[in-house]
């Protein structure tokens, strides 16, 4: 049987599952470590902190153009697909704003500068305008932000919000998927990107 | 006794054989220098314009149905457009296609039954040729970069609905599982680096300024030797490959001689350049950067570096500027082909039965996979497909001369739906024509069904 005092020793040099081995080459610092090169609990650095403001923004314009799909949409594929983005960023959201509250950071409850455009555009659209607008507005949206999770996943060094990005970002890129494919099959064009290789809907989304 | 003759004939004898002054004209291989005042040169010009452009509006509707006929469901890879369907090169009176299959090439020459659609398309003006940029690549550029690539002496002769969608997608090798990552805009100097920051490095985005950084041009620059309107900025590489694909800007080639010979070019996708060995319809420069190095004497100055000296020309620095521009260009993947597989089969649980028996036939009877070759669809090799076989050449029409094309790259397939009009001079509209033009060229006789499902194979690669 190990003594109370191994345990402990184990457990301060078995990595943290999720926690990135960063380059110390580029840490602030400034930052409290753990261990050599790992940042302690909670220490953010510039893109931890973008990161949170960005993806929070991003976040809450995607839920809000979800909304407007919802209401607007007459095609019942676009407005199952919104349905799920409402659901997905208001989970999001919830982890997003938790992060940046214990960390005594913003989480701004507005969309980006690009997503109020966005909206101003779409609401003065209606049938399949509306649709082809508001799909063409979700993929540039999608792959956004799939460049900033993989961005912070790289760049950040706050386990816990590298974690989240993490988490998301396969769930950002099955709804780059399903854009890709709703595009095709509202357009008439050939699925590309994600859906090229599986283009049907998941069953349960459909 | 002065006898100049003779003394003429003893130099010769002297000089011989390398100085023998055949008695040629000065200007035949060489840009002429203008003769006029800029300001007279636009007034004339100005004032032919319309006729230059009904004329050529004329020999379109006598060669083609330039109706707008779009396939049902069949859309180019972003959605924006249809592809138009029907074979549109016009038959003579009473003739069909399977009529004029069923003729040998020596009967269809002295019966003068090739029709004129499958000939070489002229240039709207033959004789001063250069750059034309269809309407909406004119507007993109005013109205995010104010420089003007519109011509005071003629415009784009093509409809906007035979020509690609407009701005086409992007699709990267690097980035596959974004798709289209153009967000509905056409790239320009204003908008590039947004659009591609943090999905490109930077020697690709140093590529992409430079590729999209005007330089003088032929018909675009600031000499009295010019056709737009104000002193020019020039002209970007992605003005005529809009996205890195076509929007069917077209020039003559700078790789014939004399003028009136020179044919049309299309302007052809930068789409999978990755996988092309040669480049260039006659010049078969042998990597993307040859031909990014020289783009700017041959597009940009009919392949006359004496006149590219005089207005300006940008030598783009071999191992920096040249290697950046290359890179960037290959990276540009063709769009999604989904019912292929990964050596460029169809699979047979996506694809139509239709399609499938096109497959057989493009691969099989139609033969066209001896050149078409998978998975990227061509041989990297120039054929001479021998259209004289078919008519009479040396006619003049709208100041071209109609001369064998000889030796052309083979052009890949993948994505051929999206780069109307076909051939390297553009001289086929639809897919349907080139089906035909094929079946005419190698002699296949098809039936309509064969021909038919070779269509519908085309519009899946
Ligand atoms: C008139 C508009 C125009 C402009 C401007 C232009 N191109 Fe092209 N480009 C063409 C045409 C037409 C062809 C086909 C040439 C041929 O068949 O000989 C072509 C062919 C090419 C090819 C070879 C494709 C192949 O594999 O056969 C490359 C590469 C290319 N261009 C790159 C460039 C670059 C780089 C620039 C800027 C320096 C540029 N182009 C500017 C019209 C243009
Ligand atoms: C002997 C080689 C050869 C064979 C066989 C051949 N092609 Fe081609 N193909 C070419 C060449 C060379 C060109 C370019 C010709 C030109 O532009 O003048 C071309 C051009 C094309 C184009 C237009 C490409 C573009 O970008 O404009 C299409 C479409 C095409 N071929 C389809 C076919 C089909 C369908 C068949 C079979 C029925 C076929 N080809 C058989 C050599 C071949």
């Amino acid at each position: 049987m190990r003594s109370p005092a191994t345990l402990a020793l184990l457990a301060a040099l078995a990595l943290p599952a999720h926690a990135q081995l960063g380059n110390p080459g580029v840490t602030d610092p400034a930052t409290a470590q753990a261990r050599p090169g790992m940042p302690a609990a909670g220490e953010t650095n510039v893109a931890d902190r973008l990161f949170l403001k960005l993806a929070a923004m991003g976040n809450f314009g995607e839920a809000e153009a979800g909304r407007l799909a919802i209401a607007r949409s007459s095609d019942p594929r676009v407005q199952a697909f919104a349905r799920q983005m409402v659901e997905d960023h208001s989970a999001t959201r919830g982890k997003l704003e938790s992060l940046a509250r214990e960390r005594g950071l913003p989480a701004p409850a507005m969309p980006q500068p690009d997503q109020v455009e966005a909206k101003k555009r779409l609401e003065s659209l209606s049938g399949t305008a509306f649709n082809t607008e508001y799909l063409a507005v979700q993929l540039a949206d999608d792959q956004k932000t799939a460049h900033l999770l993989e961005w912070e996943i790289n760049a950040g060094q706050d386990a816990a919000v590298q974690q989240l990005a993490k988490e998301t970002l396969p769930v950002v890129l099955e709804h780059l998927r399903q854009v890709q494919a709703l595009i095709a099959e509202t357009s008439g064009a050939p699925p590309q990107g994600l859906a090229a290789a599986s283009p049907a809907m998941p069953a349960n989304r459909r | 006794m002065f006898k100049p003759k003779a003394l003429l004939l003893c130099s010769i004898a002297v000089l011989a054989p390398g100085a023998q002054a055949d008695p040629l004209p000065p200007d035949a291989t060489y840009r002429p220098p203008p003769t006029q005042p800029f300001s007279e040169v636009k007034r004339m010009d100005e004032q032919q314009k319309a006729a230059v452009m009904q004329r050529q509006a004329a020999l379109l509707g006598e060669r083609y149905d330039l109706a707008d006929r779009p396939l049902p469901g069949v859309m180019m890879s972003g959605g924006r457009k249809p592809v138009q369907g029907g074979a549109r090169v016009k038959l003579a009176a009473g003739m069909s296609w399977d009529r004029l299959a069923s003729l040998g090439p020596e009967e269809i020459r002295e019966r003068d039954l090739l029709p004129q659609g499958f000939r070489p398309l002229p240039h709207v003006k033959q004789a001063t040729g250069g750059q034309v940029f269809p309407q909406r690549q004119i507007d993109v550029i005013a109205s995010l970069e104010q420089r003007d690539l519109r011509r005071f002496d003629v415009d784009m002769d093509l409809p906007d609905h035979l020509t690609p969608e407009f701005p086409p997608p992007i699709f990267l090798t690097t980035h596959p599982e974004l798709g289209d990552v153009s967000r509905g805009q056409a790239l320009t100097l204003r908008n590039f680096y947004e659009i591609m920051n943090g999905i490109i490095t930077p020697v690709q985005m140093e590529g992409l300024r430079l590729l999209l950084t005007p330089f003088p041009q032929e018909e675009f620059n600031q000499t009295e030797d010019r056709k737009v309107a104000a002193p020019s900025m020039g002209v970007a590489c992605l003005d005529c490959h809009t996205n890195f694909h076509t929007n069917a800007a077209f020039h003559l080639t700078p790789d014939v001689r004399p003028q009136s010979a020179r044919f049309r070019l299309d302007t052809n996708s930068l789409r999978g350049l990755f996988n092309q060995q040669i480049h260039g319809s006659k010049r078969s420069l042998r990597s993307v950067e040859d031909f990014t190095e020289f783009e700017q004497r041959t597009a940009y100055f009919n392949g006359d570096h004496v006149s590219a000296t005089r207005k300006g020309v940008h030598l783009p620095d071999r191992p920096n500027q040249v290697a950046m521009m290359a890179q960037m260009q290959n990276i540009i993947d063709f769009p999604p082909a989904p019912k292929l597989d990964v050596t460029g089969r169809l699979i047979p649980e996506k694809a139509s039965a239709q399609e499938l028996a096109g497959e057989r036939i493009f691969n099989g009877k139609g033969r066209c996979a001896e050149c078409h070759a998978a998975p990227d669809f061509l041989d990297n090799r120039m054929h001479d497909l021998k259209l004289e076989r078919f008519y009479k050449v040396g006619k003049t029409v709208n100041d071209q001369v109609a001369l064998p094309d000889g030796p052309i790259k083979t052009f890949t397939l993948r994505g051929i739906k999206d780069s109307p009009p076909y051939l390297h001079d553009g001289r086929l509209p639809t897919l349907a024509d080139t089906v035909e033009f094929f079946n005419l060229v190698l002699g296949l006789k098809l039936s309509q069904e064969e021909k038919d499902a070779l269509h519908a194979y085309l519009l899946t690669l």
